[in-house]
């Protein structure tokens, strides 16, 4: 079987990846950073919403609480209780968003959850401006560039992982099958809200940590920086360009479109969002399964 | 000897029509009957009830002797009630085997891992689908299609089994494969609660009918003698016919 032979491919890239910092320049220990962070954004978002095909739009309101958790947290906890901490406040308002939301159908979910991201960041600006009159936290964390690349490589790696592992068991079975027809799937035996709130919620907890894990980065975090909506749309456009029903689908897309994002919004500042919108529109038009899909139409396409 | 499903006093409404009213009936254990009435007269509404897609209003349905009322759908296929749809509903992004593996896994008794595969096999195979489980669905017939919602249907190991109308759209030769195959369930000791209108297949199969009619049962007992009762031609028919 081919994914045994994957395995060691796999680790060899990640031993290769984790040892990147230690040979290259800080810049691009930074862009490594940022597209590990991306990969697993895109995988963790795929893990629910590829599947099921409930399109989340909340990325950046569980993003933004693990960065904002970790800035609150971090001159009174040690780190990993801090983390365990971020992790634990995503898990459950995932719970709870989850437990209110997921019965919702389509286009209402998307969005809820594009509103929930917005709630949960004026929420946050109301409590700091009212309640504890700051605007704005420091991070002191004694972290470099490669130590928080590390700790995102293994995060990614975990997501992966665990991605792979689902698809695996029954429970990856029962997702496609509520993707395909949640009647059907329930009258198969599967209990259908115990599923998508399970897959939700370690889905939003993965990208809690993610937010987490880069707090440091920032130094100073206020609300409009760590909650800004693009981190979700281009979560979903990674993960769509790739596929976000295959394991490697989430990847495949957000290494590429790391970089084009990257260039740009350097180079074009002003046009990025134009861009971004009209690369989205293309991207839904001409290969609404991924790119990996697409590749796959094409070889059974030739062989035929 | 306890009945393998019985209704008591089935009640539902949906705003201010009674789509369903006081509907009670049994099914021994090995049973095939039908459940029979012009459309409209809540035979999907009560295959819904019992299945848990739709919760009832009122009454009470048990299976052996646990009582499954309101209970949600996939509770309700754990207790043993397998249903198949009026419309087959295949998932497409499956192929013909994962969609019988499903209900294998998910099913009244819970299989995975190598032996699900084999029972998969197994279940294609009785419905004349042996050696097709790497097919997506989309590449087979309609008939196919509907001998793999029958075989995702028995892959839950059910003890009842609830057709709806699962014999209509088939042409004249397919009609006669379909039958043949609900007799053969038969003789394996299912018991069968089967919504249809093709008379041919109500004849050949159930030994005992159940007719409604807005709503209500207005006759049931052996085939032959509730097809012929004015009151049933009637609803059927018309009065001009009665």
């Amino acid at each position: 079987m081919k994914p045994i032979h994957a395995f060691p491919l796999a680790g060899a890239i990640l031993v290769a990846l984790a040892a990147a910092p230690l040979f290259v320049s800080d810049y691009w220990t930074g862009v490594l950073l940022g597209m590990t962070g991306y990969v697993t954004l895109a995988t963790a978002w795929a893990l629910f919403s590829g599947p099921t095909r409930y399109v989340s739009l909340a990325t950046v309101a569980f993003f933004g609480v693990g960065a904002y958790t970790v800035a609150v947290l971090n001159e009174t906890l040690p780190y990993p209780l801090v983390l365990a901490s971020a992790a634990g406040i995503g898990a459950v308002i995932a719970l709870v968003v989850g437990l209110s939301t997921l019965r919702l159908a389509g286009v209402y979910f998307v969005i809820f959850t594009f509103g929930l991201a917005e709630l949960v960041r004026q929420t946050v600006s109301w409590w700091e401006v009212n309640v504890t009159y700051t605007m704005g936290r420091y991070v002191f964390l004694p972290f470099e560039g490669r130590h928080i690349y590390w700790q995102l490589l293994a995060l990614a790696t975990v997501t992966l992982l665990i991605s792979w592992g689902i698809g695996r068991t029954r429970l990856g079975l029962a997702l496609q099958a509520i993707g395909d027809d949640e009647t059907v799937a329930a009258h198969a035996g599967i209990d259908v809200t115990r599923v998508k709130l399970l897959l939700f919620v370690i889905s939003a907890t993965l990208i809690t940590l993610t937010g987490a894990i880069q707090a440091p980065r920032w130094t100073y975090i206020e609300p409009s920086i760590v909650f800004n909506p693009t981190v979700s749309f281009m979560t979903l456009i990674m993960a769509l360009l790739g596929g976000a029903m295959r394991l490697w689908g989430p990847l495949v897309g957000a290494i590429p479109l790391f970089f084009l994002f990257e260039w740009l919004s350097v180079s074009f500042p002003d046009h990025f969002s134009i861009i971004l919108g009209l690369l989205f529109i293309l991207i839904v038009f001409w290969m609404p399964q991924g790119v990996l899909a697409k590749i796959e139409d094409l070889r059974k396409g030739g062989r035929t | 000897m306890s009945a393998a499903l019985q209704l008591d006093n089935m009640h539902k409404r949906f705003g201010g029509l009674v789509a369903v009213k006081d509907v009670s009936f049994a099914l021994t254990p090995g049973e095939v009957v039908g459940l029979l009435g012009p459309n409209g007269s809540g035979k999907t509404t009560v295959m819904n009830m019992i299945s848990g897609a739709l919760p009832s209003d009122g009454g009470r349905v048990r299976v052996s002797d646990t009582d499954i009322t309101r209970m949600p759908p996939h509770r309700v296929a754990r207790h043993g009630v397998a249903r198949t749809f009026q419309l087959v509903r295949p998932l497409p992004t499956l192929t013909a085997g994962e969609n019988v593996l499903l209900s294998l896994a998910f099913g009244h008794k819970r299989h995975w891992g190598r032996e699900a595969q084999a029972m998969v096999e197994e279940k294609l195979a009785f419905v004349g689908l042996g050696g097709r489980g790497n097919e997506r669905v989309g590449n087979l017939t309609y008939i196919d299609q509907k001998r793999l919602e029958m075989a995702r249907a028995l892959a839950s190991e059910p003890e009842i089994l609830l057709l709806d109308e699962w014999l209509a759209g088939l042409n004249p030769s397919e009609l006669k494969i379909g039958i043949d195959l609900v007799r053969h369930l038969q003789g394996q000791g299912m018991t069968i609660l089967l919504v249809e209108h093709i008379m041919e297949a109500v004849r050949a199969l159930c030994s005992r009918c159940i007719v409604m009619s807005a709503g209500e049962v207005i006759a049931e007992g052996g085939t032959q003698d509730v097809l012929s009762r004015p009151a049933v031609i009637k609803a059927y028919l018309g009065d001009d016919h009665a």
